[in-house]
């Protein structure tokens, strides 16, 4: 079970594990327990990065949704994001004028930038899905998010803005430990392994500098060092020449200072991990707990009709028959009704124990899946669903990991050895039933 | 957990072992700190930006807005405190110049029923059917007076924005005319209360009714007039 209980965080700087020697003065026994805690929340947080699993679920779980997404509105995307919508580029930009917000899409009006931003934003997602160069994927596929979203502000809806949210803060994890392709090519080498030169890794990291630098100084981008950026005093172009100059020094490390600069890295690496690890379920939890919150002050919540309206709504009701025979019991309404505010305000408390936890994951994973259906809302709720899979116990994720690796070996069992690798399989899978 | 461990130990691959050095232990120490300090300063204005005005959040507004907004908006209050309870189908006509030279006004159209026609039985919405202009319409009303007049930046970009849509949406052309003028309205309804219940509902429709406005080029997508 590594759901990681938050590590209670000690005030700083927590106490490094010493040599033992006799304590300067005679201590309770409550003090040595908690210096003991301390040191051992120390040593988790900084010894690895936790929930490995976790994080690869919800890599895949977003990054599947955006590339179902972008898939999905193909046909669309010029009107959506590109030179024929109706919120044109002239728009946005007077828009983002104003509130500074990030776009790629700002950096030239032209068709052909919009169709390689959107290719761009397609590509990226793939390959984070497969977990292929994960930590530069990351920054790509939040680069294609934001873009997209920023460009046309008004065309989205809430599951937008989850998949908004977290693509920025998987930019912070180290989501590819399992599951990937990443994690696949660093079992094949070994442990302990010398850091090859990796040719691939910096002809990315060559083109990714390279296209940074042109969109600094050859486009009319806004990447300011210190304004205009996703927080305050730290503008774009610091977040992404910072990001882009870690990636560069954790290759120097692994290949050329193998010893403590590269274990130095590599703690620093995990606290940061963790660090966005406990944002991305606080986020959950405040989102849940909000939405909880709200809805008890409704009056439509406390009189147990509010399902029944949302069900006849023009807007979120395509299949009216099905919303119908739902809508015609009271009964039924009210305890969905009631039922759905008491999960939602409960959620946060459930995590304190884990059985009640996991039940409150399963109903919620359902009532996902009754929303994308009844309300045809597909795309929230999956990415409702990739948030929640944050909080999944790890035996599970194991079982389904290992299942779908022997499914897979099975599958490649039948087919000739030559065409082992079938199309479209998703690779990250795989890997899972590695130790 | 002995998994996360055992993974951890493998991905730290060669160099561990040793405990760090002073000055790397350092590192760590105020990287720990900066990380603690940077998670709890995030997580506080996420809960200060959802959280109702309060004592906190009255007086230091600026400072959250500037930290949240823009990437870190949260928006997914669809629902809460009380979910939609109406349609509004928002729907245009069009005064057209007739290729004989005469003009004549077309029926109404119903945009809001063309989405939900287009959502009906559709498993995959599209967000061109299901948002957008649901969403301009919103924006509309938002920036707007009673008296149709725009609030500022917003406002404008919102009546430039609506006034394009509906214009992607009906074409250059109708009833075999060219579109010279357009008018849109908003119609309205309340949900009628569930058979169960005992409430009654007005379900009588309320319009809103915008003036008529001259088709510019500016209304029309880039794409179409180059």
């Amino acid at each position: 079970m590594t759901i990681p209980a938050l590590p209670p965080h000690p005030p700083l700087p927590p106490h490094p594990p010493r040599p033992t020697g006799p304590p300067a003065a005679p201590r309770s026994k409550a003090a040595a327990r908690v210096e003991a805690a301390v040191i051992r929340a120390h040593a988790r947080v900084t010894g690895a990065a936790l929930g490995p699993y976790q994080t690869a679920v919800v890599r895949i779980g977003f990054s599947f949704t955006w590339l179902l997404f972008l898939l999905r509105e193909w046909p669309h995307r010029r009107r959506l994001y590109g030179p024929d919508g109706p919120w044109s580029w002239q728009m946005a930009h007077q828009l983002i004028e104003g509130n500074g917000a990030f776009s790629a899409l700002m950096w030239s009006d032209s068709a052909l930038w919009f169709e390689t931003v959107y290719g761009l934003a397609l590509l990226s997602s793939a390959l984070l899905l497969l977990g292929w160069r994960t930590r530069t994927m990351s920054v790509l596929f939040m680069l294609g998010v934001i873009s997209l979203q920023n460009r046309s502000i008004f065309v989205g809806d809430g599951g937008d803005n989850v998949i908004h949210l977290m693509a920025m803060y998987l930019t912070l994890t180290r989501c590819g430990q399992v599951w990937s392709l990443d994690a696949r090519r660093a079992a094949r080498r070994g442990p302990g392994a010398l850091a090859t030169r990796d040719t691939t890794g910096v002809v990315l990291w060559t083109l990714t500098g390279s296209a940074l630098l042109w969109a600094q100084l050859g486009t009319e981008a806004r990447l300011d060092w210190s304004a205009y950026g996703p927080l305050p005093g730290v503008g774009w172009a610091t977040a992404l020449w910072g990001l882009w100059a870690v990636h560069g020094a954790w290759w120097l490390a692994r290949r050329h200072a193998p010893g403590e600069p590269r274990a130095l890295l590599d703690v620093l690496a995990n606290i940061v991990h963790n660090g966005a690890l406990v944002v991305i379920m606080g986020e959950v939890c405040l989102l849940y707990a909000s939405a909880g919150w709200y809805k008890v002050q409704g009056s439509r919540w406390q009189d147990g009709t509010a399902l029944y309206y949302p069900l006849h709504l023009e807007y979120f009701s395509p299949w009216p028959a099905l919303a119908e025979a739902l809508a015609g019991s009271g009964l039924l309404v009210m305890v969905l009704t009631y039922g759905t505010v008491i999960v939602q305000v409960a959620f946060p408390f459930t995590l304190l124990n884990r059985r009640v936890k996991n039940v409150m994951l399963v109903v919620m994973v359902l009532e996902h899946l009754g929303i994308a259906v009844l309300l045809g809302l597909p795309f929230f709720s999956l990415a409702m669903i990739a948030a929640d899979a944050v909080f999944l116990p790890t035996n599970f994720l194991r079982w389904v990991g290992g299942r779908a690796g022997r499914i897979r070996a099975r599958i490649r069992g039948r087919l000739p050895a030559r065409s082992a690798r079938l199309p479209g399989q998703r690779a990250g899978e795989g890997a899972a039933a590695r130790p | 957990m002995a998994e996360t461990e055992r993974t951890g130990q493998r991905e730290r691959g060669e160099g561990t072992g040793r405990p760090l050095s002073l000055p790397s232990q350092l590192v760590v120490a105020v990287g720990l700190a900066v990380t603690v300090a940077a998670v709890a300063i995030h997580l506080g204005m996420a809960f200060l930006n959802v959280a109702p005005p309060n004592t906190v959040s009255k007086q230091h507004g600026a400072a959250i807005d500037d930290y949240i907004y823009p990437e870190f908006e949260r928006n997914w209050k669809l629902f809460a405190p009380n979910p939609l309870q109406q349609n509004i189908d928002v729907q245009a006509r069009a005064e057209i110049r007739t290729p004989e030279g005469g003009t004549t006004t077309t029926g109404w159209r119903d945009l809001s029923a063309q989405d939900g026609a287009a959502i009906r039985h559709n498993p995959l919405p599209s967000h061109t059917q299901q948002n957008q202009l649901r969403r301009a319409w919103d924006f509309y009303v938002l920036s707007h007076d009673a008296q149709e007049r725009p609030n500022g930046l917003r406002g404008q970009l919102s009546g430039q924005y609506l006034r394009r849509l509906v214009m992607d949406r009906l074409g250059p052309r109708q009833d075999g005319g060219t579109v010279q003028r357009v008018q849109l309205r908003s119609v309205t309804r309340q949900l009628a209360a569930p058979s169960w219940s005992e409430e009654k509902t007005d379900t009588r429709p309320v319009r809103r009714v915008l003036p008529w406005w001259t088709v510019t080029a500016d209304d029309l997508p880039e794409a179409k007039r180059r």
